[in-house]
């Protein structure tokens, strides 16, 4: 599928993405969704699972093994 | 600079550390939350030097939630921020130029622990707290040389 700017794409009946602006190394984009219909980047998922995961903080000892070497490896980075 | 001021003695519980102490300047503020966590808007930053240089962000609504972070130059030694201009101006800066780490910005990336595999560093979105303010977000980066599981840079492989 090859679009201009100022073009459409439809999804189903009431999805609209329009290509409105070709930049250099981005396009601007605008979507039109029902409100029951979630718009998000992609990478707003990832970091809601990545959070999520993260969030399950588990023992200390993870953390000690892990300070170790850190510090180990990186003493020059340390302030 | 802040002018030296008694400040109240505040305290909040949490699961990891017991009841904690802490004064209001160390408390950071995400007004939209952060992704999957929207609601949690105050945390805390716990530094421990047993545990230096993690910084703990310690929920002050749910004891029960905190996560284990890294100054970003820990992570990866030499990363530069890449943040949107919707990012930059939410956190107060206006201006054409991405906020230097350290002297305008303090930026943690969120460690995750899976079972059995080395804990990663998420990159892709860090957490960017504005040093005036107190005032943060996190912030997915445009540039996506990063990912949200990075390596960290431990004794065997060093990332320079």
């Amino acid at each position: 599928m090859r679009r201009r700017a100022g073009e459409s794409i439809l999804i189903g009946d009431d999805i609209e993405i329009q290509i409105m602006h070709i930049g250099e190394s981005r396009i601007k984009i605008g979507i039109s969704a029902p409100r029951a219909v979630p718009v998000s980047l992609k990478e707003v998922r990832l970091v809601e699972s990545e959070n999520r995961a993260a969030a399950q903080l588990r023992s200390a000892d993870a953390l000690r093994g892990l300070v170790e070497r850190l510090a180990d490896g990186n003493g020059s980075v340390r302030k | 600079m802040a002018t030296t001021q008694t400040q109240t003695l505040m305290r909040c519980e949490s699961r990891y550390f017991g009841t904690l102490e802490y004064h209001a300047d160390s408390i950071m503020e995400f007004p939209d939350g952060i992704p999957a966590f929207e609601h949690e808007r105050r945390f805390l930053a716990v530094r421990q030097p047993i545990n230096a240089p993690l910084v703990f962000l310690q929920s002050l609504a749910d004891p029960n939630l905190c996560f284990a972070t890294l100054p970003v130059q820990h992570a990866c030694p030499g990363f530069r921020l890449h943040m949107t201009p919707e990012d930059r101006a939410a956190l107060g800066f206006s201006g054409p130029r991405q906020p230097l780490i350290g002297r305008d910005v303090l930026c943690l990336a969120i460690l995750s622990f899976e079972e059995h595999a080395p804990p990663t560093a998420n990159l892709l979105a860090p957490l960017v707290v504005n040093l005036r303010t107190q005032q943060g977000r996190q912030a997915i980066q445009v540039d996506s040389r990063h990912s949200h599981r990075e390596a960290l840079p431990l004794r065997e492989a060093a990332c320079s």
